[in-house]
This record gives structure tokens, C-alpha cells and sequence, in this order.
């Protein structure tokens, strides 16, 4: 029962926040830090995704202290709730608990969308698509259940990969894998979601999904065809998500769709994991997925938090003041996403590859999964960076420069600061059969990182080197040159004054157009701007519709309210079968 | 008048003057207006500032490119950067003749034949076939050496190295030639009225060799698939109003020799060459056949032409004339009065306004690596456009 | 392979480059070299006063004829003050304040193999910024004032201005001189300049 004492101080801050905004996030914050604190006790594996959860809402609750104040009285307590309900996903140890926090968290955050509706089609895709998810994941521990006997609904070792394959296929939703990529950019997009709810949207609720995949790929048996399943799914998400993130004209719907690619590598990782051939490469791909899940994790609440301060939704609009600190804090988080050094998103990128790359030494068709997977993960990344370099320019350096420091803009720069220092510090949470030395070359042991499949190692690199000669180099010009002699020049526009400048639409102009095909304008709401949006958009939202229209149907024959609390009804009756069949 | 007479407004129009609009062969008083339709903006776009000074432009001329980024939307051109105000109205006509030859350097002897026409037009001289012979040798030299300048852009637009230097070569040959035969590389100084001093001895042999390498390098180029491939499809005009190649090139008979016998084209047995497909590929290749055919023109001079000075007296003269004539970018126009050997009254109508109409028509929806293939491809001279001529 | 036909025709087709300016120019145009002779001058501009001829004013209209003569000398061009930075490489960005069109090609001919400025180290570029030197060609107008106070400032330090023909230095016959007296460094006379004065003065300015 020790774990739950953890679970008791964030319920106490959801009441308080229902009392009074502002003391109930510094109440999460506590329970946030009280959580990571705790989680050092007694440390495993999977105790990771705690610690990277628990980071986050530190920060996105430090942020939301002053931020929360635009919105309504009925942020904090959701934003609360769906929080709280992560927390029973991360300590639960067996299937009924882990559903129960995964409901909850479904259901908060579909109020949490929903009250901050501009219209009707997000939150209710977003909670169909949820309840899609929730479904595969019972059938997954029914079956799991059915294994072992009827025994037991605890977590524990199987033999068969079904309860894995449910497992994943429900999760997949969650993440918003291909082809369900609108369950989650979709209502981040459309503004349902303010930005610290964008943020433990993006960055916790898709790594629960991670979490759970990796809950059970280590009770399960390996299957080396569902892995490749598994990478080709992770693979096409981070192609599609890194084109249409580079292609938006919103800036959530950019962090999104970055999201939606960094879980498709995280994702591609996972599959690697089920086709590894060797112990060592399977070990080494546990690192790299909770290494990748930290600096996306981290990085994304950093990018949101960064847009919520700039105050834009569309790159066009006019947004407020950004600040040096902002500028530095938003400039790390997106370096990072695009895998630079000297942030952790680096050493994630770097890892990532090589583990791919790795794999070209396996046998057969395996092999040549492995090399194909990591060159398409490498062409995302490629544009990756560029949707981070308009994501940047368009949400801090088209505005004003303000002189002082807002609490929105230190936190930002916080997630900046510990990205590096996560960098710097990273040899000490890599696991010792990755670390070497190269001491011919006054490396000293222990401060490389080295990739590995068997006795002698791939490829290598030391973060603290890197980031040390950064900063050597960097201070020793410095020193010599001091401050460069400048002269301050207008533009030269061809003789005329400037009036106009680069849109970020232009931007990604030669993209849309070279790829129009795939590319369709929006439909629907965006007329204004030219909504990008895929083509599985269109049917999702034909099959959504003609679902309402037969529920609704079904409903008014049934119950006289909304259909909103005929879903809630669903829910409820969906737990009171579940416990029906427990106490049975 | 020879060649105008009032009418309606009504056939092929020219243009306007400050006091008429100007159709083939007919004036009218009332002018006509130039709509323009002003495209919308949408949000994602932006103006794209190009020019007046920057490199990849000959002259300075804005030029405002609507674009979302890449796609062109439409362009809106400024030709008044460089608007110059040249007053010629009070002065005689061989004092008016001096600006007139300096309005568009490049095309000088376009301008002053056709200025001198229209003069002759109204004091009434009957200008010898010889005389007008030897003009028309001018005006064909000169289009040889514009039609060269075209086709070095466009060379130069595709970074094509050794065409370019290999037209280059054989335009400032000609320049020569024209600098050699008449004292001066532009014409100037060379006509007045009734008069032609172009030295025709020898002008054949010189052309000649230019005409042999320029086959060529015509030939090399149209075996070059990625230079053509630029080219075609390129900023299709459907204009029917437009002028001199690019008219020619859309399958529209526009060609001021064929039209008007201001100069004696008719006793040269000439013809317009004309294409359909109406893209700059359609735009050089006319050129390129224009030289060779401009070439053959001034092979049936004979080579004695116009080399008599006479003297007119002009100072009782006194009428109102009209001229028109091809220059090499298409139909340029002059109308004068005179009194008693003074310009009381001059206007001018040149084909870069028009060339500027179908070129702006022409790129919408075009893409910016394409944009200066276009723009050289029309020819368009901003002297002859951004002038205030009174 | 085809696309080599290109490089092939070129080395085939032989150096056409002439050595000016360590030998005189091979064919210059008559009327656009210096001018002498006495008497009745008859000028539009007032280029000859005196017997005296001003490169600055004079259009080349022929109407001092015969009593005055073109006598073939190019060198009508006057520098006063020679920056030798620019002995190894000159770059040089033309501006078109009010020009006819026929100083923009003379210009664009010292790329044409016959004269190949690139060679003398010459060099156009498309920036003010990186130009060593400005050529302003053509009169003063209204609406180039601007930009050509702009390319001024836009280039750094050291740097020249040239005002090439007539029409820049004093209007000629079609308006004013583009800049006033003192804020240029070298003046080119002709209307248009030919290319090898052109060429000569721009070797001049660097020191040559």
C-alpha cells in the first residue's frame, strides 16, 4: 500500500485547486516533486516514467500557476484530475488499476478539451477514439486474464504475444499512431486545449501509452514479425506527423504532429526491441527508449509552455512579447526535439540511430528492416528540425522584446537550462555496460556512451566532452576577440524600404506544393487559413458522424439529454461490468 | 495623314496617347480606359519586393511578386523609379530628334525612324525608296542585336556558361559593325529627316560571319533538352492584344511591316514568321528565326542605299503625322504636330507596356524559379515606359 | 555524351580575348572618342567652349562637324582619386538612376569575351554590400533617389563612386547630372561610354 500514500497528495491538491486556482497547482507541484523524490527509493526500470512524468508536471504546474488565470474555474481541477489519474496508471500493478487510472484520465481530459470548446467535432472525436482505446486495452487484460487460468489480474509474465498485440493496438490510439493521428493533434489543434493542458497532454498521456506498451513487452514472449508490425506502424508516423508538422500554420498543431513523430520513433524503438537478437542491443534498446521518451518528454512541455507564452495560436497572429529568457528556453526545447547536441534530444537522436543502424547485423529480413527504419527515422528528424526552426522564428522572434521576466517565460527557460544539464549529466543514467573511456585521448573512462551489440563497441560519443569543448571554444573566443565591432545597417531590399516580410505559410510553401497529393486543403472550419489536414481526416470524420447519427438515434429512443452525458452513462456502465466480472 | 485617319475605336489597339486612343489604323479622341483588376490578398500571402536596384534586372523597375511562397500569384511592375520628363514640345525638330534618339538607347533607331516618319508624314516629304531602304537596314540590324540580347538572358537565366559568352561575343560583333558602318554603336546621329547615313558597303560580309556562328549556336541549343525544357510550358501568353514576338509566338498576326507600309517592306517580299505555342520557348524561337530572317531582309538592300544627303527645309512646314513601325519588341507609334519646323505636339506609344499587360497575365500561377526566363523572354525595355514624354 | 558538346564547342572556337589594354583597342566606334578641332562648334550642350572640348557635357551629336573630329583616343574619362585596395579585385554594382538603356549594355559588354573583364579581375556583383565600387549610369530622377542613397550607405567602407556618361555626370541633354560635384570619385564621358574607355577607367581608379 506504500505506493498509494504517493496517490493521496494529488487528490488533496484537485480539491483544493476546486477552491483556489493557483494554491491547488503549487499543490500538484509538491505532489509532482514528492512523487520523483520517492521514486529514487526503490528504483527499477520502469520506475523511469515516473521520474520523466513527474518532471513534467512540475513544470507545466509551475507554469500554469500564473498562466492558469486566463481560463475558467474548471481548468485547474481537470487539469488535476487527468494528472491524478496518470499517477494510478504509473503505480498500478495489476489490469483493473491500470484501466481505472486510464479511464480517469480519459475522461478528465475529455472534459478538460471539452469546456474550452470552440466546437462540437474535437472533444467528441477525441472521446470515441479514447473509448476505442479503452476497449482494446480491457480485451488485452481479459485475455491475459483468460491466460493464466482465471487466477489472476495482477501483472505477470504470459505466453502468448496476444494480450501485447491488444495491448499496443489500444495504446496506439492513445498515442496517436497512423492511422488515428487525429485523436490527438486534433484537439490540441483546434484550440481545445490551452497550452499547459497541451503540454501533459503531448508529453504524459502519449508516454502512459509507451509505458504500457513496455509493461507488457517485458511480461510477454518476443515475436519478431509483430515487431516488425510494430516498427513499420512507428516508422510511417514519423514520416507523415514530421511532413504535416512542417506543412501547419498553428502552432499547437505543429507540436502536436512533432509528437505524434517522436512517439513514432519511440514506438519504432519498442519494435526494435521485439526483433533484437541479443541480449546486449535489447538492453540497449531500453535505454534508448526511455532516453528518447525523457528529451521528448521534457522538450514538448518546454515548446508548449513556450507557445502559450507567446500568446499565438496561428503564426500570423499578433501574440505578445517575448523575452531573452523565453527565446533561450523555447530555442533549447526546439533544438532538442530536432535531436541537436548540446541538449538531451541529441544524445536521444544520436542513440536512436545507432541503435538502428546496429541493427543492419541481423540476419535476413530482419536486417534490412533495421536499415530502412533508421534512414526513414533520420529523414523525420531531417524535418523535424525544420518545422522546429519555424515553430521557433514564428512564436518568439516575431514579437516585441520585453525587458522583464514573467514567471511563464523563467519556467520556459528552466526546461532550457535542464535539457543541458541532462545532457551533461546523462553518463550517470545510461547504465554502466554502455560507458567507456578513451583514455589514449584524455577521455576518461566512464564518460563516453558507447553503442553496442556484442563484445566491442559500434560507435561512441561523450556528452561532456562535447558540451565542455562547446564551452571552451566558445569563452577562448570570447577572450581573445571580446565584443565584435559592429556596424548596425538597414536591410537592403533593393533600394526600398521593407514592408513585408516572409510569411510562415511561404515558409512551407515548396513542401505543400511538392506534395499536394497527400497534402489536401482542409475541409470544414479553416477556410481562412489553409488547413492542412491527411487524408485519413476525411473518412475518420464520415465514420464519427455517421456513428453520432445512429447513437443519436439510438439515444433519443433511449435517454432524453445530451449526448455527452450518455457517453459518461457509457463509462459508467462500462466499470460496473468490470467489476462485475471481478467479483465474479 | 498617309497612314491614320479618325474612326472608330474599333480593330486592333495600340495604346493610348495623352490626347487619343490609337488602333490599327485609326485614331479616336476618346480614350480608352486600361482596366486592371486588383487580385485579392489572402493572409498567408505576402508581397515579395523586388527591385528597382538589385541584381538580375538590366534596368531599375519594381516589381511586387503576390506569393504564398514559391507560387506566384500575381505581379504588379513600377516603371516610375526611373520616370524621366522629356520635353520636346517647342523645340525644332532636329533639337526634338536629339531626345527622341536617347528615350530608348537600345532600340535608338527604332525611335528616331519612327519619330522621323511621322514627321515626314506631316510636313509631307516623299522620302526616296533608297533612303527608306537604308532605314529599314537599320531598324533589322538593330533587331539582330536585340534579339541577341534576349537570347543571351535567357541563357543567362539557365547559368547556361557557354552560350552566353559565345552570344556575348557575337552581339558586341555587331555592335561593332553598327559602330563601324555609322560612327556610332547606337545609332545616333545617324537619321534626320528625309536622311539615312548607315554605310551599307561591306555591312553584308560583316553580318554574315555573325549569322554563321549564331546558326550554331542555335543549333546548339535547341539540342540542349535541360536549357529548352525551361522554357517550354513557361508563361503562356494568351493575350490577344499583345505585340511584336510575343503576339507572334501565340499564333497572333501582329507585325506593324506587314500591317502599315510606313517603311517599303512590301517591295522586300516580307512576311511574319509566326508560332502557336505561346511559351517562352515560343518567344525565342521566333527570335532566333528573326535573325536569320532579319539578316536575309538586309541582303536585299542594295548596297548603295541611301548614301544621297538632302536638305529639306522645314522651317514653314507645318501638318500633323502618324507613324507606326516594328521595333524589336513590337509596335512602337508616334503622332506629331508641327508648326513652322517646331514640335508643337508629340505622343508616343511604345510595345513595353503592352509586353508589360502579357507578362503580368502571364505569370500568374507561375513559380519564382521560372520568373526572369519570362521576364527576358517579353523583351521589355523600362526606358521606353517610364518616360513622360511632352 | 551530348551534354559535353558544350565545352567542346567552346575550346574549339578559340580565344577571341584581346589583350587591351596592353595593346590599343581593336575597333572602337569613331564617335565615342575624344574630340578636337577648332571654330564654330554649333553644341546643344555647350561641351565646347572656346575651342575647348568638356567630355562631361558632349552627346556625341555630330553637329560640331567638320570643324571638330573624333580623333580615336578612348581615354575620355577623368579619376581623382586612385584606390589601390582594389588593385587584385574590384567588384562593381551598377546602378540605373535614369539611363536610356544604352550605358546599361555597354556595361553589360565588358563581360563579352572580346573585352572579358573578369580577367583584369573585375567583377559585377548583385549587392551593394559586397560592391567595392558603384557605377551610377543615367540622369537624375525623383524616384531613384532613394535607392541610390541606400546603395551608398548599404556599401562599407572603402568604396568609389563612378558616374558613367554623360547623362550621370551632367545631364547631357535629358535632365540633371545624377550626383553633384564632390561625392563621386571617377567620371566617364560618352553617351554612351564605349567599352574600352569604360575598361580603362575602371583600371585607372584601381591604380593601374
Amino acid at each position: 500500500m506504500i505506493s498509494w500514500l504517493f496517490l493521496a497528495p494529488f487528490a488533496v491538491s484537485v480539491l483544493i485547486s476546486i477552491w483556489n486556482r493557483r494554491a491547488g497547482y503549487v499543490a500538484l507541484a509538491i505532489s509532482s516533486a514528492i512523487l520523483l523524490a520517492g521514486s529514487f527509493i526503490h528504483f527499477d526500470y520502469i520506475d523511469s516514467f515516473v521520474v520523466i512524468a513527474s518532471l513534467v508536471w512540475i513544470f507545466s504546474s509551475w507554469f500554469s500557476v500564473s498562466y492558469g488565470e486566463k481560463y475558467g474555474r474548471w481548468l485547474a481541477p481537470m487539469f488535476g484530475s487527468t494528472i491524478f489519474g496518470m499517477v494510478v496508471i504509473l503505480l498500478s500493478r495489476n489490469y483493473l488499476e491500470f484501466l481505472a487510472g486510464w479511464e480517469a484520465m480519459s475522461v478528465s481530459s475529455y472534459v478538460l478539451i471539452a469546456m474550452n470548446k470552440k466546437n462540437d467535432y474535437p472533444p467528441f472525436v477525441f472521446m470515441a477514439f479514447s473509448e476505442l482505446s479503452t476497449v482494446l486495452i480491457v480485451a488485452g487484460a481479459i485475455y491475459s486474464f483468460y491466460l493464466t487460468g482465471g487466477t489472476t489480474i495482477a501483472f505477470t509474465k504470459v505466453d502468448s504475444v496476444i494480450p501485447l498485440v491488444l495491448f499496443t493496438l489500444g495504446a496506439l490510439v492513445k498515442m496517436g499512431m497512423v492511422p488515428f493521428m487525429i485523436s490527438e493533434w486534433l484537439p490540441i489543434a483546434h484550440g481545445n486545449a490551452p497550452a499547459n493542458g497541451s503540454a501533459i497532454l503531448s508529453a504524459t498521456m502519449t508516454l502512459m501509452g509507451v509505458f504500457g506498451i513496455v509493461r507488457l513487452m517485458l511480461l510477454s514472449p518476443i515475436s519478431n514479425f509483430f515487431g516488425v508490425i510494430v516498427i513499420a506502424i512507428g516508422v510511417l508516423s514519423v514520416i507523415f506527423a514530421s511532413l504535416f508538422a512542417y506543412v501547419s500554420e498553428h502552432a499547437k498543431m505543429l507540436a502536436g504532429f512533432s509528437t505524434i513523430e517522436n512517439n513514432g520513433a519511440i514506438l519504432a524503438a519498442i519494435g526494435f526491441y521485439m526483433i533484437a537478437e541479443t541480449a546486449i542491443l535489447r538492453d540497449f534498446s531500453l535505454v534508448v527508449i526511455i532516453i528518447f521518451s525523457l528529451s521528448h518528454s521534457l522538450s514538448k512541455t518546454g515548446l508548449f509552455l513556450g507557445i502559450g507564452a507567446s500568446g499565438k495560436e496561428h503564426f500570423l497572429d499578433e501574440g505578445t512579447s517575448s523575452s531573452r529568457f523565453s527565446r533561450v528556453g523555447e530555442l533549447l526545447s526546439t533544438a532538442s526535439l530536432s535531436g541537436l547536441f548540446p541538449t538531451i534530444g541529441g544524445l536521444g537522436t544520436w542513440m536512436i540511430l545507432e541503435m538502428f543502424f546496429m541493427g543492419a547485423s541481423f540476419l535476413g529480413y530482419l536486417g534490412i528492416v533495421s536499415i530502412i527504419a533508421g534512414s526513414l527515422i533520420a529523414i523525420g528528424e531531417g524535418f523535424a528540425t525544420a518545422a522546429m526552426m519555424k515553430a521557433f522564428v514564428f512564436t518568439q522572434l516575431r514579437n516585441g522584446k520585453e525587458k522583464g521576466m514573467r514567471n511563464e517565460h523563467t519556467v520556459v527557460f528552466s526546461i532550457g537550462i535542464i535539457l543541458i544539464l541532462l545532457f551533461i549529466l546523462s553518463p550517470l543514467f545510461v547504465g554502466s555496460e554502455f560507458l567507456g573511456g578513451l583514455p589514449s585521448v584524455f577521455v576518461f573512462n566512464g564518460f563516453t556512451i558507447q553503442s553496442r551489440f556484442a563484445a566491442a563497441d559500434f560507435g561512441l560519443i561523450s556528452p561532456d566532452y562535447v558540451f565542455g569543448l562547446l564551452a571552451v571554444f566558445s569563452l577562448a573566443t570570447y577572450a581573445i576577440f571580446r565584443k565584435p565591432d559592429t556596424r548596425s545597417v538597414p536591410v537592403w531590399r533593393g533600394g526600398r524600404e521593407i514592408t513585408e516580410n516572409y510569411t510562415p505559410y511561404a515558409f512551407s510553401n515548396n513542401i505543400r506544393l511538392m506534395l499536394k497529393k497527400i497534402l489536401r486543403p482542409g475541409i470544414g472550419e479553416r477556410s481562412q487559413y489553409m488547413a492542412i489536414s491527411d487524408a485519413f481526416w476525411a473518412f475518420m470524420i464520415i465514420l464519427t458522424k455517421s456513428y453520432r447519427k445512429v447513437a443519436k438515434g439510438f439515444t433519443l429512443g433511449f435517454m432524453n439529454s445530451s449526448i455527452r452525458w450518455y457517453m459518461i452513462y457509457m463509462i459508467l456502465a462500462f466499470m460496473i461490468v468490470l467489476l462485475l466480472t471481478i467479483l465474479i | 495623314m498617309y497612314w491614320y485617319e479618325e474612326g472608330e475605336p474599333d480593330g486592333r489597339f495600340i495604346g493610348n496617347t495623352k490626347k487619343y486612343s490609337i488602333y490599327g489604323s485609326h485614331y479616336n479622341s476618346s480614350i480608352e480606359p486600361i482596366h486592371e483588376k486588383s487580385a485579392e490578398r489572402k493572409p498567408e500571402e505576402f508581397i515579395f519586393a523586388y527591385g528597382p536596384s538589385t541584381g538580375g534586372l538590366m534596368e531599375s523597375v519594381g516589381l511586387d511578386i503576390l506569393t504564398p511562397g514559391e507560387k506566384i500569384t500575381s505581379i504588379s511592375v513600377d516603371p516610375n523609379y526611373k520616370l524621366r520628363k522629356i520635353k520636346v514640345t517647342g523645340m525644332s525638330i532636329e533639337d526634338a530628334l536629339l531626345r527622341i534618339e536617347r528615350i530608348n538607347g537600345f532600340h535608338s533607331a527604332s525611335h528616331s525612324i519612327c519619330f522621323l516618319r511621322a514627321v515626314e508624314d506631316a510636313i509631307q516629304i516623299d522620302v526616296p525608296d533608297e533612303v527608306q531602304l537604308n532605314r529599314i537596314a537599320q531598324i533589322e540590324t538593330e533587331r539582330i542585336r536585340s534579339h541577341l540580347l534576349v537570347i543571351q538572358k535567357l541563357a543567362e537565366s539557365a547559368g547556361f556558361g557557354v552560350p552566353v559568352n559565345q552570344l556575348s561575343l557575337i552581339r558586341e560583333k555587331v555592335s561593332r559593325i553598327i559602330g563601324t558602318q555609322s560612327g556610332h554603336r547606337y545609332f545616333f546621329a545617324v537619321n534626320s529627316v528625309g536622311n539615312s547615313r548607315f554605310m551599307m558597303d561591306k555591312l553584308q560580309e560583316k553580318l554574315h560571319e555573325v549569322i554563321v556562328d549564331f546558326r550554331k549556336i542555335y543549333d546548339g541549343l535547341m539540342e540542349s533538352k535541360l536549357f529548352l525544357n525551361r522554357l517550354q510550358n513557361n508563361g503562356i501568353n494568351k493575350d490577344p492584344e499583345s505585340t511584336g514576338p510575343a503576339a507572334r509566338g501565340s499564333n497572333i498576326r501582329h507585325d506593324a511591316r506587314n500591317e502599315l507600309p510606313v517603311l517599303p517592306y512590301d517591295l522586300l517580299d516580307y512576311f511574319p514568321i509566326i508560332r502557336d505555342e505561346g511559351d517562352a520557348f515560343s518567344r525565342f524561337m521566333i527570335r532566333s528565326d528573326e535573325i536569320f530572317q532579319s539578316f536575309d531582309i538586309i541582303k536585299k538592300i542594295n548596297a548603295t542605299a541611301g548614301s544621297e544627303s538632302m536638305d529639306y527645309d522645314l522651317e514653314k512646314s507645318s501638318g500633323t503625322g502618324m507613324a507606326r513601325i516594328e521595333s524589336p519588341s513590337g509596335d512602337l507609334f508616334y503622332s506629331v504636330e508641327i508648326e513652322k519646323g517646331n514640335v508643337v505636339d508629340i505622343g508616343m506609344i511604345s510595345p513595353s507596356w503592352r509586353n508589360v499587360l502579357s507578362f503580368r497575365k502571364s505569370m500568374e500561377g507561375n513559380i519564382f524559379t521560372d520568373f526572369h526566363f519570362n521576364w527576358e523572354s517579353f523583351g521589355i525595355w523600362i526606358s521606353e515606359l517610364g518616360v513622360d514624354l511632352s | 555524351m551530348k551534354n559535353g558538346i558544350w565545352f567542346l564547342k567552346g575550346v574549339r572556337k578559340g580565344v577571341k580575348t584581346e589583350k587591351f589594354p596592353k595593346t590599343g583597342p581593336v575597333e572602337i566606334a569613331p564617335w565615342s572618342t575624344e574630340i578636337k578641332g577648332s571654330g564654330e562648334a554649333n553644341c546643344p550642350t555647350d561641351a565646347i567652349t572656346n575651342g575647348k572640348w568638356d567630355m562631361t557635357k558632349c552627346i556625341f551629336c555630330r553637329r560640331c562637324f567638320p570643324n571638330y573630329e573624333p580623333t580615336g583616343n578612348h581615354e575620355i574619362f577623368t579619376v581623382s582619386e586612385k584606390m589601390h585596395q582594389f588593385r587584385r579585385s574590384f567588384y562593381i554594382y551598377p546602378l540605373d538612376s535614369g539611363a536610356c538603356g544604352a550605358c546599361n549594355t555597354e556595361l553589360h559588354a565588358l563581360t563579352a569575351p572580346q573585352y572579358d573583364m573578369h580577367r583584369l579581375g573585375i567583377f559585377f556583383t548583385n549587392t551593394p554590400r559586397h560592391a567595392d565600387a558603384i557605377v551610377v549610369m543615367g540622369v537624375w530622377t525623383k524616384g531613384m533617389e532613394e535607392p541610390l542613397k541606400r546603395a551608398y550607405d548599404a556599401m562599407s567602407d572603402p568604396k568609389m563612386v563612378i558616374l558613367m556618361g554623360a547623362c550621370a555626370i551632367s545631364g547631357g541633354i535629358m535632365g540633371e547630372g545624377a550626383l553633384k560635384s564632390g561625392e563621386y570619385n571617377v567620371e566617364i564621358g560618352g553617351c554612351p561610354p564605349n567599352p574600352y574607355t569604360i575598361l580603362a577607367a575602371l583600371l585607372r581608379a584601381r591604380g593601374d
